[in-house]
């Protein structure tokens, strides 16, 4: 017999069938894993963009997946999202297998894309209800608008927003089922350090209601605030995978020394200081 | 019921398209424009019918008939032989043959008027035989004295006096359905691939097959609309006749709705971009606009390409719907064009479902 393990729903709102029933319980060492995925491979034509990539992440955990451009990040995530097939290698979402059962994953998943659209000629409101439906809830888009500043926009369509207010309405987008697990592709590229605090204060406020957070960054710093573990990708493969502090100790057992002494205030605090921490209409 | 996504989807996408004053534009305004160009210029002559009579008879009740005949201006009449008028027919300077028998005319006797037509010719022999129907039924009335108890038989057969407007409301009607079909799909998926809408949507467990539905009932009731607003503004502005049942018609635009939508999945299913979807959505509709028999008649085209043109989808579309409002033919007398659309509807969603991705 095996036991069924509920999914955690932060606020209660269960999706219909979001009960683990594929593996997950042959970890007894792990103790929630929400996310496993076993040697994934993916190739485009001859270029192996991921190349037998394994890790775990545990439930409520924000976990970051670092990596320069074409290190094969977004593919990875794309693959445990359900979008794209792996050509071998496989990956369970709350025990959902995403290649069996993509549906189930993407029910309890919220996901933020690298460079989102929406439908152009509806309203952020009404983009929001669609969304809902098609998760079959009834969703009110006032709070989800409200998180993201957004609300003054709630009557505006998608495309007349500027660059950042589009980056936060996915981020509202990707909130609209009440995700268990939230994928976030570079969330803050393009917002100012100001949207960026409220981005990172958003994602805490998350990992709190228990919610699993994957995210993929450039910024290190960001990475280092907000998460409790983060894999370092390299050309298909995790080079590296430990908390922040443990990557930073054991490099620095390795007699790492920076050329220069850091110096207690950054640019961008003296930026902080100038221009005010509130959020700005961009 | 709004919560089901396939109809909170189409629910989307027609407030998404009643935006978009493009869409609108080349809706209902252009096939608009094009029937007023069209209808001021009132081509009358190009639906005269070629009608030759062959008199068997020779008797009182058969001059009368043919008196008549002779006096619609749709038809141009040639009396002659049997053996005669069988050759002008084949040799295509006749559109229809009526044959009046030898027994025409005497009381009692069931009559069965012969009636021969030119196969490649349809448009002008689906008005002559809607001419010759109402005409024999004018007759019938005539001795079976029924004309007295029915005020509406009365009506002589020259009131059916059909203009180009006729002719051309069903073509404009089955051009508009094919620009939408194939137009407002092709553009709205690519740019909504290339945008990246699709690939958002591939994130939700958003079914592919319920948004496919979603656009096609969108697209759908626009094609009705439309057809509606083009009917409405024949009859009562050109005042064109309209013989036939419009249920019927409003099916035969749903149907041809049905594959050009179909076709329009399949060219934004294989083009990446517009600049690439625009060309390619010409190359389909463009000779079909000219070669099905939208503004003038298939009759003017050289015998080849009127038997390829025969095969055309807007060909069995605008001859279903032109049957149905000249002639007053039901959809059972209109299998065959209909039958010619459900083919190509399982052509176009066979090519469709091979051409059609996501990104």
């Amino acid at each position: 017999m095996t036991t069924t393990t509920p999914i955690n729903h932060p606020t209660g709102n269960h999706p219909a069938g979001a009960v683990a029933d594929g593996p997950g319980t042959d970890d007894a060492a792990d103790p929630a894993p929400v996310i496993v995925a076993t040697e994934l491979r993916k190739r485009y034509g001859a270029v192996p963009a991921v190349d037998g990539v394994s890790f775990r992440v545990a439930r409520g955990e924000v976990f970051a997946i670092l990596g320069p451009n074409g290190s094969g990040k977004t593919t990875t995530v794309e693959i445990i999202e359900g979008m794209r097939a792996a050509d071998s290698g496989t990956a369970t979402v709350a025990g959902f297998d995403v290649a069996k059962d993509a549906r189930a994953v993407k029910q309890i998943i919220g996901v933020q894309l690298q460079s989102s659209a929406f439908f152009e000629h509806l309203r952020l409101s009404e983009l929001l209800l669609l969304l809902g439906s098609i998760y079959g809830i009834r969703v009110d888009p006032a709070p989800l608008l409200e998180s993201v500043d957004l609300t003054d926009k709630r009557s505006a369509s998608f495309r007349t927003l500027s660059g950042g207010q589009k980056q936060r309405f996915a981020i509202a987008a990707a909130l609209v089922n009440d995700p268990a697990v939230i994928f976030l592709d570079e969330p803050t590229t393009g917002l100012d350090p100001q949207a960026r605090r409220r981005m990172w204060e958003l994602a805490l406020e998350w990992k709190a209601q228990g919610r699993t957070i994957v995210l993929t960054t450039h910024y290190m710093e960001e990475a280092e605030i907000l998460c409790d573990r983060v894999a370092v990708m390299d050309r298909g493969r995790i080079i590296a995978l430990d908390s922040p502090a443990a990557l930073i100790d054991d490099l620095l057992a390795r007699g790492f020394q920076r050329d220069q002494e850091v110096r207690p205030a950054t640019l961008e605090d003296v930026f902080l200081e100038h221009t005010g921490r509130s959020l700005r209409e961009d | 019921m709004l919560r089901q996504p396939v109809i909170y989807l189409t629910w989307s996408s027609v407030k998404m398209w009643s935006r978009d004053r493009a869409s609108l534009f080349w809706t209902f305004f252009l096939p608009l424009v094009i029937m007023v160009i069209f209808g001021l210029l009132n081509f009358g002559e190009l639906g005269r019918v070629d009608l030759g009579i062959v008199d068997e008879a020779q008797n009182e009740a058969s001059a009368a008939f043919i008196a008549g005949l002779e006096s619609i201006s749709a038809l141009d009449t040639t009396p002659g032989r049997r053996a005669a008028e069988q050759d002008a027919l084949a040799q295509g300077r006749r559109d229809l043959v009526i044959i009046l028998p030898g027994h025409f005319g005497n009381a009692g006797t069931p009559v069965e008027v012969e009636v021969l037509y030119h196969g490649g010719r349809t448009s002008e022999t689906q008005v002559g035989l809607g001419i010759l129907r109402s005409a024999i039924a004018e007759l019938n009335f005539a001795i079976t004295g029924a004309a007295r108890v029915i005020s509406l038989s009365a009506q002589s057969v020259d009131a059916r006096n059909l203009g180009y407007i006729d002719f051309l409301t069903p073509g404009v009607i089955g051009m508009s359905i094919m620009q939408l079909g194939l137009f407002s799909v092709a553009f709205s998926f690519v740019t909504m691939k290339r945008e990246g809408v699709l690939r958002r949507l591939l994130a939700t467990p958003l079914r592919p097959a319920t948004l496919l539905i979603a656009q096609v009932f969108t697209r759908l009731l626009v094609v009705l609309m439309q057809t509606l607003i083009l009917a409405a503004v024949a009859v009562f502005v050109f005042g064109a006749e309209f013989a036939g049942n419009f249920f019927a018609v409003l099916l035969a635009a749903a149907l041809g709705g049905a594959v050009f939508l179909a076709l329009g999945f399949a060219v934004s299913g294989w083009a990446r971009t517009e600049q690439q979807a625009a060309p390619l959505a010409n190359i389909v509709s463009l000779p079909m606009m000219f070669l099905s028999g939208v503004f003038f008649s298939r009759d003017v085209l050289p015998d080849a390409l009127q038997v390829v043109t025969d095969y055309l989808p807007l060909t069995y579309l605008v001859e279903a719907i032109r049957g149905i409002t000249v002639q007053g033919d039901s959809i059972s007398a209109q299998w065959p064009n209909f039958l010619g659309l459900a083919v190509w509807l399982v052509v176009a969603f066979v090519i469709a479902n091979r051409t059609f991705r996501w990104e």
